[in-house]
């Protein structure tokens, strides 16, 4: 049995899907009319006069800064996150350590506490090790991710059959060799995701760089979002939304470049004659 | 080429004593099939060797160096693993390379060995194939073929035809034959699989429970078991066992004093269903009501309840008209009778 896909829709079906629609649609359009429109007021109204000048000043000067230091502070967080991540995570999955399980879930457990929560302990930590820049915003960061993404790598290393390492050990492969030869590619479903996450996380992030911060120049555009909202005294309205859209660019790229590697898990090939 | 000498090897988990002190000697070019049930330790011999498993104690040779502490690689080895343990993001070519690759083999050598197995194996169509788009056949010939590129002194093979369905099993067990003369290299095999030990070998060797039952060609396991376990392992039909013992120097099986001289201290027998023959009343050491018949075509195997001694089995050549719950009458062929006393060891050679 088929199910059927030309059912007919009816007429309050269709009217309460475009309802939907528009309530989805409205703000992406707001968003894209102010942005376009060079005298935008912050109303929903059609462009007075169509430019791309709210795009150049939210892709220059300390807009463009900032832009470089989200860049810099999300590549950076979800590189570390990984590099960390993997090589605890594939040492939690081949060696046996009484209790493993639990001890993950514990720590994912404890992550689950507002991260606002140990924000005093985490300032003065940062403090007193002269943290308190982008660097240390990683690092906190970082920190935060583990949890998580050690027991998603960790899961990931585990379907990765042994009998593959040992095949490469055999053949000549040293530890290094097998982790970047076999175990790696073969987890890059898992890897992707985990730098995804990491990434849009700490694009994302507003509290970490708002206290750790001490200059203007090392501002994220998650900050500079913040004071485009009062600090030139009347808010423009197209610099914001065009700054918007500039902000939420990257996240999408990031998951169209990373989105056949997500959807490409291991297959268990090799096993099954 | 090399030759394998173990000895005294054995194998500690913790407590668990898996392996008890086993001397083997393996000489170069011998085909060697470890045997033996599951748990039997054939599988952890075979990963000492590799080097895959620690030796807890004992030395393992491998030409004339000792390779306890020697690194797997430098061993000399080529492992097929019963998973095949293909890398699943590699193509064929790239598999059977990638060892050569590791050890920065020039380029146009690991071309040359490549292909060179490929046209062996027969996979030159399916080099730039994935594994996933291999049948089980292929997959392990790929794994057979990572083996050869590497030109090893001693293939190690890790039941490598478990996965594999019985046509493909058979034909691939031909290959591995042909392959192990064309290569002449020392090769040692591990199975479960009975048929697979007798076909391949030119030695088995049977394990149970970490220790050497007994080591021999195929024939002799067949024909001269030195245990009741290996008179029950090898062999294509299992072998009958019935208790017995001796009275006035004859042997007695349950009411029967039946005509052969035996040493006191017997307490069983055993006797391949092949060495039974159907006969008239007259003639006949044994008889019972048919359970039930299996016919294969050209043999067929008569089940048959009796009395006091339990369920026996006869083989006969093609079809027989024996028919179920019928009466039936069988003769013991003296001279394929094995005789076992309490410690299981095989007695004294029957006499008339």
């Amino acid at each position: 049995m088929t199910i059927n896909s030309d059912q007919k829709h009816t007429p309050m079906a269709t009217l309460a899907l475009v309802f939907v629609a528009i309530i989805w649609i409205s703000p992406f359009s707001w968003l894209f009319v102010n942005a376009v429109d060079t005298q935008a007021t912050g109303e929903l109204r059609w462009p007075q006069s169509i430019g791309i000048g709210n795009f150049v000043s939210a892709m220059s000067g300390s807009a463009a800064q900032q832009f470089m230091n989200s860049m810099i502070l999300a590549l950076g967080t979800a590189t570390m996150t990984i590099v960390v991540a993997a090589g605890a995570a594939y040492f939690l999955s081949r060696v046996y350590i009484p209790g493993k399980t639990t001890i993950l879930w514990a720590l994912v457990v404890m992550r689950m506490m507002p991260t606002n929560g140990v924000l005093v302990p985490i300032y003065f930590t940062a403090e007193k090790s002269g943290l308190l820049n982008p660097l240390g915003v990683m690092i906190a960061l970082t920190i935060l991710n583990l949890p998580f993404t050690l027991l998603l790598l960790k899961n990931f290393f585990d379907t990765v059959p042994l009998e593959l390492e040992e095949a490469a050990h055999v053949e000549g492969a040293s530890l290094w060799e097998i982790l970047r030869h076999v175990v790696l590619p073969l987890s890059r479903a898992g890897i992707a995701v985990v730098w995804f996450f990491s990434f849009t996380s700490a694009w994302n992030e507003f509290l970490f760089p708002l206290i750790f911060s001490r200059t203007d120049s090392v501002f994220p555009m998650s900050m500079g979002l913040y004071s485009a909202f009062g600090e030139h005294g009347a808010i423009q309205y197209g610099f914001l939304a065009a700054y918007s859209i500039v902000y939420a660019i990257p996240a999408i790229g990031v998951y169209f470049l990373l989105r056949r590697n997500m959807n490409t898990g291991f297959a268990g090939v090799g096993v099954k004659g | 080429m090399s030759n394998v000498r173990l000895e005294n090897v054995s194998k500690t988990y913790g407590d668990m004593k898996i392996i008890h002190g086993v001397d083997l000697a393996i000489n170069e070019g011998e085909f060697v099939v470890f045997v033996g049930p599951s748990g039997c330790g054939k599988s952890t011999l075979l990963r000492m060797i590799a080097g895959l498993e620690d030796i807890t104690g004992g030395h393992i040779k491998i030409g004339d160096k000792i390779v306890n502490d020697m690194p797997s690689p430098q061993r000399g080895i080529a492992m097929v693993f019963q998973s095949y343990a293909l890398y699943p993001h590699m193509t064929v070519r790239r598999n059977m390379a990638f060892g050569l690759e590791i050890s920065k083999c020039p380029k146009d050598e690991i071309e040359e060995r490549v292909n060179n197995a490929a046209r062996i194996l027969q996979l030159e169509p399916y080099l730039n194939r994935m594994p996933k788009e291999l049948s089980g056949g292929q997959r392990q010939r790929v794994a057979i073929g990572r083996a050869i590129v590497r030109e090893p002194k001693v293939f190690l093979f890790d039941e490598p035809l478990s996965n594999l369905d019985a046509a493909l099993r058979g034909q691939t067990r031909l290959e591995i034959a042909k392959l192990h003369s064309s290569l002449g290299a020392t090769m040692i095999y591990v199975t479960h699989d009975q048929v697979e030990a007798m076909t391949l070998a030119d030695r088995i060797v049977v394990l149970n429970g970490g220790r050497i039952e007994q080591v021999g060609t195929p024939l002799e396991l067949y024909s001269s078991p030195a245990n009741a376990f290996v008179a029950g392992f090898i062999g294509g039909q299992k072998m009958n066992f019935m208790p017995a013992s001796s009275r006035d120097g004859k042997l007695q099986l349950g009411q029967r004093v039946l005509p052969f001289s035996v040493s006191s201290s017997v307490t069983k027998v055993g006797i391949r269903p092949e060495h039974l023959q159907v006969s008239t009343p007259e003639d006949a050491h044994l008889s019972g009501r048919v359970e039930y018949v299996e016919m294969f075509g050209d043999h067929t195997l008569i089940h048959f309840e009796t009395e006091d001694l339990g369920l026996i089995t006869v083989k006969v050549e093609d079809s027989s008209d024996i028919k179920e719950n019928e009466p039936i009458y069988v003769k013991l062929l003296a001279e394929r009778l094995h005789l076992f006393d309490d410690s299981g060891r095989v007695h004294d050679a029957i006499s008339h």
